[in-house]
């Protein structure tokens, strides 16, 4: 557990809490529906954070909150002391679909961010390269996104998010539908990106796997409506080698199952009822 | 940072490459023009390549030139009255005498002008409107019943009106042109507002795009393959539509010069007049095709 960092927050959620307005098929009203409920959550500079939750929990509207896409009903978030209070060039966010724009080539997707900060031709496309060559995929400049792989197309996707400089990286489950191949020589470039770019990352998995491997810490959130229930810090004596196989690996994929077990029963619980509803 | 570069995993990378590659090679559908080329060195001679060459073009064209050829014999062999179907050789000699009198020319041109101005029109007022519909949903839903009422009403069925209200000039041609063009413009441009994928606009929104932006950079290109699909058929309506408009009070035109032709029993002149129609037609879809690969090459696995 942790007792919350002492050094400064690079995003400080406070008490958020999230609800919709949701009309009821059976008695023809609207109800609200909680998505997140008072969340506090401090993320450090610097730091990668990885979030896991049974399924519906909230993740991605927690994600959503920090991008600046919705606004909270309760409760504030802040980046560097300031509140949110909009999308902006200082967050990127690489989602699971990619959501690369087709009729771009991977060079095109790039400077997309590029174009959207003003900065000018030229220097766009050199630093659209510059990604490319990072993400490994030099010589691919002028391929449309239905040419490539699906781990290609991601490492598009994240050259784009990092291609414009924000401060923070926003991952929604982005290697969820690749291979497990691919996913794992992903994470461990993603690892090596963070390293050398000094982003702070908050990065949203199902994979427990996943959220040790790549997380300085794990947040768990619990099923509906979500909250943070637990921090673990994840400390390995050295990440050289195989770190799947570390000992304190298994100890912290334990620690964290057991953890997330009740949460995804109760998860279930809920979409039972849903669907029983429903039919 | 620029200048790092990292270790890959090579193995992996080098799967996706090839993965890509085979991607590449399906989509581009057409067999490798490398290929014949490969084949000629390794086996077969070139002369049966070239002779499969000489096939495939003579392929695409066989079912036309046997429709010809039936179009030429039934007349000649009298199984058919020649007078109400001349073989095709003399709808030729007739087509040819209709160009060299100056015709054949004046009256496509009638036409041309009027079909095109027409669709110009309606690509101008089509495409705006179909895409404030399709950004504006509840305006598009409001007037959703009455779009589908018009669209299924035939557009010739409303003919007499336009004559009645515009008289018998070029003003009621070019109208019923606009008029029916319109409709498979104005529709598709809606549905490819609608259908742009969410995510992309979701992402393109968290990057701080104000709307304006957005609709240029995002909503735009993603609805262009389905806004072209519309004008495609506009542009087969615009010569469906106004040749049948000609046939109603007109003093020029291709449907005129049927028409035309046929009370006065020039028959092969009729015929003449129908088969420029149908080059015309082949002429201005190939024309509007082209544009659209042009446009949505990106589209290919979508």
């Amino acid at each position: 557990m942790s007792d919350g960092p002492k050094t400064e927050s690079k995003i400080s959620i406070r008490g958020v809490t999230k609800t919709f307005g949701v009309r009821d098929a059976n008695l023809g009203r609207r109800s609200e529906f909680t998505a997140v409920s008072e969340i506090d959550l401090e993320v450090r500079a610097g730091e990668f954070l990885t979030l896991v939750g049974p399924s519906g929990c909230g993740k991605s509207t927690l994600l959503d909150l920090v991008a600046g896409l919705t606004a909270p009903a309760a409760g504030e978030i802040l980046l560097d002391g300031k509140p949110i209070t909009g999308p902006g060039l200082d967050r990127g966010i690489v989602f699971q679909q990619y959501a690369l724009f087709p009729w771009r080539t991977a060079q095109g997707n790039i400077e997309f961010g590029l174009e959207a900060k003003k900065i000018p031709k030229r220097e766009r496309k050199e630093r659209a390269r510059e990604f490319l060559d990072l993400v490994g995929l030099t010589g691919f400049e002028d391929r449309y996104p239905h040419e490539l792989s699906g781990g290609m197309r991601q490492r598009v996707a994240i050259a784009r998010s990092l291609a414009f400089d924000p401060e923070v990286l926003l991952m929604d489950e982005p290697f969820a539908a690749l291979d497990a191949q691919t996913r794992e020589s992903l994470q461990e470039e993603l690892l090596k990106i963070w390293e050398t770019t000094g982003k702070t990352v908050i990065f949203i998995t199902h994979g427990i796997d996943e959220a040790v491997y790549l997380g300085q810490r794990v947040a768990i959130m619990t099923s509906r409506p979500g909250r943070i229930k637990e921090i673990v810090d994840v400390e390995f004596d050295s990440r050289d080698g195989d770190l799947r196989a570390h000992p304190k690996f298994g100890e912290y994929r334990h620690h964290i199952w057991t953890r997330l077990r009740d949460e995804v029963a109760a998860a279930q619980a809920i979409e039972r009822e849903a669907v029983g509803s429903v039919g | 940072m620029a200048d790092v570069t990292l270790a890959k995993n090579s193995t992996t990378l080098e799967k996706e490459r090839s993965v890509a590659e085979a991607t590449r090679a399906e989509v581009a559908g057409t067999p490798d023009p490398v290929a014949p080329a490969l084949a000629a060195v390794s086996g077969p001679p070139l002369a049966l390549v070239a002779g499969l060459t000489v096939w495939r073009g003579v392929r695409s064209l066989l079912a036309i030139a046997i429709f010809l050829a039936v179009w030429e014999t039934l007349p000649r062999t009298g199984v058919v009255d020649r007078v109400f179907l001349p073989p095709f050789s003399e709808v030729l000699t007739a087509l040819k005498d209709l160009a060299v009198s100056g015709q054949l020319w004046e009256n496509t041109q009638a036409s041309l002008v009027r079909s095109l101005a027409g669709f110009g029109i309606s690509l101008a007022l089509a495409i705006p409107l179909g895409l404030v519909l399709g950004w504006y949903k509840p305006v598009a839903e409001f007037l959703n019943p009455l779009l589908e009422v018009f669209r299924n009403t035939a557009a010739l069925a409303l003919l007499p009106v336009f004559v009645l209200i515009l008289g018998l000039g070029e003003t009621s041609k070019i109208s019923i042109v606009v008029y029916a063009c319109a409709w498979p413009i104005l529709l598709n441009t809606i549905a490819g507002v609608k259908g742009v994928d969410p995510l992309l606009i979701k992402s393109a929104r968290s990057l701080g795009l104000p709307a304006h932006r957005l609709f240029q950079k995002v909503i735009l290109p993603a609805a262009v393959p389905t806004i072209f699909t519309g004008i495609r058929l506009a542009g087969a309506y615009s010569i469906l539509i106004l040749v049948a408009a000609e046939m109603v009070g007109a003093k020029a035109g291709l449907g005129f010069l049927i028409n035309d032709s046929q009370f006065n029993f020039r028959i092969p002149d009729m015929y003449a007049g129908i088969v420029a129609i149908s080059v015309i037609g082949l002429a201005f879809n190939a024309l509007l095709l082209r544009l659209e690969r042009r446009f949505s090459t990106w589209r290919t696995t979508q």
